[in-house]
């Protein structure tokens, strides 16, 4: 029997640690202490009070500066609460209750933070109350200030495991990375910003974890399970010695999968297939060069638009591409043409959608906003002469659409050959097959193009109709769906008979999973997240062609998406068990 | 001079008025020497208070009243619309 117990949670990050727990504790009001306060303390307090809130406002300004480019999104969170520090009216109102009721200043500060609280919770609105979150947290920083103590990530002194209730984006840029093992926290789901972070810093994390903070002792050794999403407490020997080897286990499979992360993805029978990187900034270069990646499968181009003022102009798109692909050469730099809709971009005037994925976006846009369209053109074409670039247009979705985007470029090219710029006139072409439309019409595509992508993630919402972020019908986003692999297979062989190569780039090609049906429908080239690509390649090195072709036969060949499941989830289990066991999350979460 | 502006304007981002936009608000607000307030039908809110301006709890499809008295109220007026207009460059 063990005496250990278990708490669940979300894995959102692969691995194992044991250690101390360090729980991340906040000034909470409970227990604060509230004093009358008369006569010449009254200015004391109000001073006391003020230069607190002035601290905390210089503490989250200069994390705010700290904020890395990749997690931007967190900072208007973060600016928001600066908001409320420096929020006059609020300021004031608790300074007054020192005056007007005679207390000291943590109870004035109470008081304030009562008085919102009062007012949000009159206002039924869900969203709000909610909000009442962030009211707190930023009066807790407060707080910390009036009591002197140093609070929260600062104080951790050893490297332990962190719990907290939830991290904020100001702590989840203070965390010392060095001295956090892992984290779990009560709050959060698959896509929370935590779990983003811990995957960039390649730590194991756990979140939505009940009664996380409230039963876990300070200082207690415990086992954080980043691949079935639990956090043990009080672990027994056994246990102890079950997860050490665990993680000695993931340990030396990853150096594994690291060493030989540079070889060729070919299987023992000789079947190769180029693994590219997905990537949106510059600075990825790096970790697809670390990680194997044979060049850029799909360059979004989008964020060279987003988040600022203006539009760029063609000179920085230029600049950008031609540094780009000389940075990525000799290897291939596929730049996807703009993929926003209308409503992301900055500045834009246009008039909300009802359907936004359904409505004015990516080629669609372009064609209708001819003047940013030829601008990208125009830089990617003269970027073009450095040899390693190829275009892509996205959501293509028929044959019409296309033979106006391509005599749009055209004309692009004869204006920049007037103009006498070079640029490189068989540069590659492509499309992204994403929507249904364009899977059922591939073999009419296929002649027009050099090259096709598959994106499965937009391919697999379009076919099965599903929002996956609705957590109401996301269980129905099922990759090995029978339309899902009817759709891809007829994609590869129309192309394949058009004599043209295909990529798969999407989440699917980061799957253990599906990797071996993927390959045996002889995918020229799969594109995926970079971190991703060492053990996709170590899977496809020690699969054979022979074994995935007859998977891919009984997939093919069965009506249900439980049997692939069931299919894939035996394979992986006789071939793979390593990735069995170090990817056990995701099999829970995808074929339950 | 006693300048005062008035624009009736609509919340067209689907989460409403949370936390980030009244942070925008307020932010952008504060550029500005006049005093803002704006008014939804039953509250009033000044628009250099986030806290203010969360209280309205203002969901899609509001209609509220932007006031601004003070020498830059026009100004203050077109900035805050802005905001409105690119829906707090929220929605991609």
């Amino acid at each position: 029997m063990s005496s250990a117990k278990i708490l669940h949670g979300i894995p959102v990050s692969a691995g194992v640690a044991i250690g101390r727990a360090y729980v991340l504790s906040r000034c909470h009001f409970s227990g604060t202490a509230r004093q009358a306060v008369g006569g010449v303390d009254v200015p004391v307090e109000i001073q006391r009070l003020d230069r607190a809130f002035d601290a905390a406002r210089d503490d989250l300004e200069r994390i705010l500066m700290l904020v890395p480019e990749d997690l931007k999104e967190h900072a208007a969170i973060i600016e928001s609460h600066l908001m409320m520090l420096k929020d006059q009216k609020f300021r004031k109102r608790c300074l007054d209750h020192i005056a007007s009721a005679q207390i000291n200043a943590e109870w004035a500060l109470e008081r304030g933070v009562g008085e919102v609280e009062e007012i949000f919770a009159a206002i039924n609105d869900e969203y709000l109350q909610q909000r009442m979150q962030d009211v707190r947290l930023v009066a807790e920083r407060v707080l910390a200030k009036l009591s002197g103590r140093e609070t929260g990530l600062k104080a951790i002194t050893h490297r332990a495991i962190l719990l907290a209730h939830d991290l904020t984006p100001a702590d989840t840029i203070e965390l010392e990375v060095n001295k956090i093992m892992a984290f779990a926290t009560a709050q959060g789901g698959k896509t929370s910003h935590a779990g983003i972070l811990a995957r960039s810093l390649q730590i194991p994390a756990v979140v939505g974890v009940e009664d996380l903070v409230e039963t876990v002792p300070e200082g207690q050794i415990i086992i954080l399970d980043g691949f079935h999403g639990r956090v043990i407490l009080s672990p027994d020997e056994e246990e102890l010695a079950r997860y050490t080897e665990l993680q000695a286990q993931f340990e030396s499979y990853q150096a594994t999968i690291m060493r030989s992360c540079h070889l060729p993805a070919e299987t023992i029978d000789g079947y190769r297939v180029q693994v590219l990187a997905n990537i949106e900034l510059f600075e990825e270069v790096v970790a697809v060069n670390d990680n194997g990646g044979e060049g850029i499968g799909l360059y979004r181009s989008e964020y060279s638009y987003l988040a600022r003022s203006k539009m760029p102009t063609e000179e920085e798109l230029t600049e950008i591409y031609m540094d780009l692909a000389a940075l990525v050469a000799p290897k291939k730099l596929v730049i996807r043409t703009l993929d926003v809709g209308a409503d992301k971009l900055m500045r834009s005037q246009t008039p909300s959608e009802g359907n936004p994925a359904l409505g004015l976006r990516a080629i669609r846009y372009c064609l209708k906003n001819r003047d940013v369209f030829r601008t990208q053109l125009r830089a990617i074409l003269k970027a073009s002469v450095l040899g390693n670039v190829s275009i892509m247009f996205p959501m293509i979705s028929g044959l019409q659409e296309l033979v106006e985007a391509k005599k749009f470029y055209r004309e692009v090219q004869r204006e920049l050959h007037a103009e006498g710029v070079s640029f490189r006139e068989d540069m590659p072409l492509g499309i992204m097959i994403e929507v249904p439309s364009a899977v059922s019409t591939a073999d009419f595509l296929a002649r027009e193009v050099d090259f096709f992508s598959i994106g499965t993630n937009d391919l697999i919402q379009y076919t099965l109709g599903i929002d996956r972020t609705n957590k109401d019908v996301s269980y129905l986003y099922q990759p090995l769906h029978p339309a899902i692999v009817r759709s891809i297979k007829w994609v590869v062989d129309s192309a394949h008979r058009a004599g043209i190569e295909v990529c798969l780039c999407g989440e699917l090609a980061a799957d253990p999973f599906c990797i071996p049906v993927i390959m045996g429908m002889q995918m020229d080239s799969i594109s995926l997240g970079p971190h991703a690509i060492p053990g996709i390649k170590r899977i496809i090195r020690q699969a054979s062609m022979e074994e995935c072709t007859a998977l891919l036969k009984q997939v093919m060949a069965s009506q249900s998406v439980s049997r692939n499941n069931k299919l894939v989830r035996d394979m992986i289990f006789r071939r793979f068990p390593e990735e069995l066991m170090f990817y056990a999350s995701r099999l829970d979460e995808d074929f339950s | 001079m006693g300048d005062v502006q008035e624009m009736v304007i609509l919340v067209t981002n689907s989460l409403g008025l949370h936390a980030r936009p009244a942070g925008k608000i307020s932010r952008e607000a504060q550029r500005y020497a006049a005093s803002i307030t704006i008014h939804s039908q039953d509250a009033e809110a000044d628009a250099k208070s986030i806290l203010d301006v969360l209280t309205l709890a203002a969901p899609q499809g509001t209609e509220l009243t932007l006031r601004a008295h003070g020498p830059d109220a026009a100004l203050a007026l077109e900035g805050l619309s802005r905001l409105f207009e690119e829906k707090f460059g929220e929605e991609r």
